[in-house]
């Protein structure tokens, strides 16, 4: 196989794969797990600190915000001070997390103690989307198994740091991935974005200073602390440092999760680590972030997994989720599958997202269905602009991102839907078969 | 304006081209209005914190990438807000797009409609024109009865969580909750158990649409059909500011105003619902007298020259003491202020008083808490729960002091004390008059060890502080001057009416607790000559030798004196459906016939200067000042 072939010496997350018990402490610990605490508790809070901003790592929930200078937010002297542990994993196309909670529970446990002491923080709460019913199961064992080992509690290892980890089930909302709704469901609240500023790490659970990290941010802990923020940043390049889990679906023989350094690796190199496009048939199109991020074709194959790199294509990488379709592919029906998911998960809290959701999804169902007008056709653009940076928070802003960039990518496309009465591309597919 | 110099703590703000000064932290919604800028907004209300929910104000900030909700950013010195920019028009267009594409059609038939938000801001920055098929309409439920006092149509609910907001901030009580998501939203109580908070009828006011509607106003009268007059409640002694809606002699609806000092714009219940009770109740429709034979219908001269008359012999038979004058406190300072003059200047009685309950020694001292003070005390105690019985919006200043500004509110229970001993701080005590003197020794004894206390006595009725100020009492001349000569309360004017020894009683405006008392039947009856002025039939008017009609409070004008003593206006807002002259003309003219003129017009006014002249805290607070009593008040 051609291209960047992860190397076992250049993971992070993935490193101990295929080691036996891995969800057991005995297991975990077997590798070498929890020396990274035990390495965190002698180093000291702002030793941590200044790794991790050494290792230039970026939050893996979509936004990419800097962690160490995320931390530093939190005002001088407050307490308690709460880590929230976003695991409501829930962006379409995206299953990293739930990968690196099923395989490597203590290595998320152990960032997550990692973290608590380097922000001397007295409470974790793992707030774990609603359908990872297993998941939660097995993160619970994990959290008690620890507790019996002192690993969680008072006097951590020994030391005078102690932390209650609790997990948190969801009850099934998207919006819950957002930091502050996450925070309201949290604390029993109705699941919807809270006002900023005040920002969650001045007040945020509880009214009190909270940092809310990535499950896969946190996991990178016990690497950054062992080995150094140095040699984390040196797996991939320095605009983009590190390595990162991508979720690779859609139309690819070999769906999965691949733990690739980041800047030196294309999206051809993890189309390839799926094994290709299936069926023998053309790359079409991708989305490269999950649901929220903008559409791209074959001309971006090649641009590096860089921030920087995708952003100068018009999309971004978001949460880290390749969605590949192939030539068969109705880009007006994805538009509107999109569509319909922003307009079930739209909290209803603010009228654009609300009420924009559901215009642009009855637009879209009778585009795709051939019936809409080419007046109608060109509202949603109209329709999106009202959205688009008018939203309370980023819902439903990027609900509209994916459908207005496949517009202008495939706009011959949506307009031989209009007026159709049938869908053309899937008629198209049926007459070449 | 017009000085450049600024006020060194203000930031300068532009608007549109015009420049402001705000103090910093104030909100760019509320520059925009001190610049005369008018901004749409749904969600945002001036009692109720920030939310950014409605995005129907969302505005340009000169240096900000996005468009700013101005209802929910704070202004920074040299801001630059456009808020008529293509930008802007665009998507102020577009929210009201979003806004209609699932609101039902039904203004025809809204309560709301005229004065609806929704309508006018589509009016004045809507699109005109909707490009979504009417049968691609989201339904909801319709009228739903949320209590026997609210009506809700999720279908015209526009989401602003205004209701909701108002039973978390407000009351505390969280009755009506956000349920579903996305466009399937909707705001309703949880499993539908009713409303039962005392303070529903505010849900109406708030609602910028006509999604919560009272079911009392349910399809009464259009806005404009409506004639509106500022007065204050009659319901109790808080003197909550409102607006009488009339359509034609029928009272339609009262509404709120907002009086910071006093409601601060919330109604309860008791008295927002209680203006039936002024529709189609049965009236004195004519003077009567008894002439030889029985009683008659006379004119309205003859029957204040009979009751002159009748009076004039008593007098001369019997001496002036012979006679006993009965008001109430639903009377206005200037009624009561004239009554007691009549009686003890004019008769020349000392026997006069206005209610059944005897009177507990009230001195200025008692209301020397404001109503808006008690959000700047640091501990408030309320003795019991009579005080909050008697004035239930009380209970929401109660709660916006412990929860918006951080005060300790305690609730005592009989028998009342407060031992607490802690650094000296601002202490308000609120009693009901029955225990005032209970609150009045917790004040002195916190006095006593540091503190700074004032008490606050909530009284009965909506003028029983007026009464009492204007003397309306056995004892105690108007301004709170003992009475040379202390004649008979009300309970002894009754029994003395009964055994004979008063011969007659001047009866104004009795209360319903007079009217109830068996006692009165008997003091009428007991009586050679009883005159009467009432609005209403009943033990009063079938026991008087000359009746005369009178008005009920919403019929009449002038002042009133709340429980913290602020002098208020009651102002007419209908007319009696037959021609009844005002109490106080009737007064007037009785002095007249009885041979001593009031000197001024009988009209509020000049009476007001008149009395004012003879309790100087008065001077000046007719446009709802607090009286001005010494030092203490």
């Amino acid at each position: 196989m051609e291209g960047a072939q992860p190397v076992p010496d250049g993971l992070v997350l993935t490193r101990y794969q295929g080691a036996p018990g891995l969800t057991t402490l005995d297991g975990y610990r077997k590798v070498g797990g929890y020396r990274g605490l035990a390495r965190a508790l002698e180093m000291g809070p702002e030793a941590i600190v200044a790794e991790v901003k050494a290792s230039g790592l970026r939050g893996r929930g979509g936004a990419a915000f800097p962690t160490g200078t995320k931390w530093g937010f939190l005002p001088q002297g407050v307490f308690p001070r709460y880590l929230a542990v976003n695991a409501d994993e829930s962006e379409p196309g995206c299953f990293k997390d739930r990968v690196l909670i099923e395989e490597y529970p203590h290595q998320l446990l152990e960032g997550v103690l990692i973290t608590a002491f380097a922000l001397q923080a007295s409470h974790a709460f793992i707030y774990i989307r609603g359908e990872y019913r297993k998941q939660r199961e097995l993160l619970e064992a994990v959290v008690r198994e620890a507790y019996r080992a002192k690993l969680v509690g008072k006097r951590i290892l020994g030391s005078d740091f102690g932390c209650e980890v609790v997990v948190h089930g969801g009850a099934g909302a998207y919006i819950c991935g957002e930091e502050t709704a996450l925070l309201d469901s949290l604390e029993g609240r109705r699941g919807q974005p809270r006002l900023k500023p005040p920002f969650p790490a001045v007040k945020g659970l509880y009214g009190q200073p909270t940092v809310v990290n990535n499950v896969e941010t946190l996991s990178n802990l016990p690497y950054i602390v062992t080995e150094g923020g140095a040699a984390y940043a040196a797996l991939g390049t320095e605009a983009s440092p590190g390595t990162r889990l991508f979720c690779v679906s859609g139309h690819v023989e070999r769906p999965g999760t691949f733990e690739v350094p980041m800047g030196r690796t294309t999206f051809r190199d993890l189309l390839e680590l799926a094994g290709g496009v299936w069926r023998g048939r053309k790359f079409k199109a991708m989305q490269p972030g999950g649901g929220s991020m903008q559409v791209l074709g074959p001309q971006h194959l090649d641009v590096p997994l860089d921030f920087k790199a995708v952003a100068d294509a018009g999309s971004s990488l978001g949460a880290g989720a390749l969605v590949v379709m192939d030539e068969t592919t109705c880009m007006v029906e994805v538009s509107r599958r999109l569509v319909d998911f922003y307009r079930h998960e739209s909290c209803g809290k603010c009228v654009p997202c609300r009420e924009g959701t559901y215009f642009e999804s009855q637009l879209m169902h009778r585009l795709e269905e051939g019936s809409a007008s080419a007046e109608e056709l060109a509202s949603l653009a109209d329709i999106c602009a009202g959205m688009d940076g008018r939203c309370f928070c980023p819902l439903g802003d990027t609900a509209t991102w994916f459908v207005m960039s496949a517009y202008r990518m495939f706009k011959d496309e949506f307009d031989a839907h209009v007026g159709a009465g049938h869908c053309p591309v899937r008629a198209g597919v049926g007459a070449a078969a | 304006m017009g000085e450049a110099s600024a006020h060194p703590d203000l930031v300068r703000v532009t608007v549109d081209d015009r420049e402001v000064e705000v103090a910093p932290g104030t909100l760019v919604w509320d520059a925009c209005e001190r610049a005369g800028v008018f901004v749409p907004v749904y969600c945002a209300h001036k009692k109720l914190e920030p939310v950014a929910v409605c995005r129907m104000c969302l505005v340009e900030v000169e240096g900000m990438p996005k468009l700013q909700p101005a209802c929910a950013t704070r202004v920074a010195d040299g801001m630059k807000v456009r808020t008529l920019t293509e930008q802007v028009r665009k998507f102020r267009d577009s929210n009201l797009e979003f806004l209609l594409l699932n609101h039902p059609l039904d203004c025809p038939v809204c309560d709301r409609g005229g004065e609806c938000d929704l309508q006018d801001f589509t009016q004045r920055f809507g699109p005109g024109r909707s490009r979504q098929s009417i049968q691609q309409k989201v339904h909801f439920d319709k009228a739903i009865p949320l209590s026997d006092k609210i009506v809700l149509d999720q279908e015209r609910c526009i989401l602003c969580w205004r209701c909701v907001r108002y039973y978390e901030e407000v009351t505390g009580e969280r009755e009506i909750v956000l349920q579903q998501r996305g466009v399937h939203t909707v705001v309703d109580t949880f499993e539908r158990q009713p409303l039962r908070s005392q303070f529903q009828g505010n849900l109406p006011e708030i609602c910028p649409v006509g999604a919560l509607t009272h079911a009392k106003y349910r399809f009464r009268a259009r806005p404009w059909d409506l004639r509106r007059t500022a007065s204050i409640c009659s319901h109790c002694s808080y003197g909550c500011n409102l607006f009488i809606d009339a359509r034609d002699d029928q009272i339609a609806r009262y509404a709120s105003s907002d009086n910071e000092d006093v409601e601060d714009s919330w109604l309860c219940d008791r008295g927002r619902y209680s203006f039936p009770e002024y529709n189609g109740r049965e009236r004195v429709t004519a003077p009567e007298a008894v002439v030889t034979g029985g009683r008659q219908v006379v004119s309205h001269r003859e029957a204040v020259a009979r009751a002159a008359g009748q009076l004039l012999r008593i007098i001369s038979d019997r001496g002036p003491e012979a006679v006993a004058v009965v008001g109430s406190d639903l009377m206005t300072n200037e009624e009561a202020f004239v009554l007691q003059w009549l009686a003890r200047e004019v008769i020349g009685t000392p026997h006069l008083d206005h209610r059944l309950r005897p009177t507990p020694h009230l001195d200025p001292a008692d209301f020397e808490l404001s109503i808006a003070g008690i959000e700047e005390c640091d501990l408030i105690l309320v003795l019991g729960e009579e005080p909050e019985r008697l004035a239930p919006v009380l209970t929401l200043r109660l709660h916006k002091a412990a929860t918006k500004r951080g005060r300790r509110v305690e609730r005592l229970q009989p028998p009342y004390a407060w031992t607490e001993v802690a650094q000296p701080q601002r202490v308000g005590v609120i009693s009901s008059e029955l225990d005032r003197d209970a609150g009045a020794a917790i004040r002195d004894q916190l006095r006593g060890a540091g503190h700074t206390a004032q008490l606050l006595t909530i009284m009965e009725r909506v003028n029983s502080r007026g009464c009492q100020d204007m003397g309306l009492l056995p004892g105690w001349l108007p301004g709170y001057l003992a009475a040379p000569q202390a004649g008979m309360g009300l309970p002894e004017i009754l029994q003395s009416s009964a055994t004979g020894k008063l011969k007659a009683l001047l009866i104004v405006n009795p209360s319903a607790e007079l009217e109830a008392a068996p006692e009165f039947e008997a003091a009428l009856r007991g009586v050679e000559a009883a005159v009467v002025v009432t609005p209403h039939p009943g033990a009063a008017s079938r026991g008087a030798s000359v009746l005369i009609p009178g008005r009920t409070i919403v019929e009449k004008a002038g002042t009133v004196t709340n429980a913290e003593g602020r002098v208020q206006r009651v102002r007419a807002a209908i007319e009696p459906s037959l021609t009844v002259p005002t109490d106080l003309r009737t007064l007037g003219e009785l002095a007249e016939a009885l041979g001593t003129s009031l000197g001024v017009s009988p009209m509020a006014t000049p009476v007001y200067e008149k009395l004012a002249a003879a309790v100087p805290a008065y001077r000046g607070a007719q446009a709802g000042m607090r009286a001005r009593w010494g030092s203490g008040g």
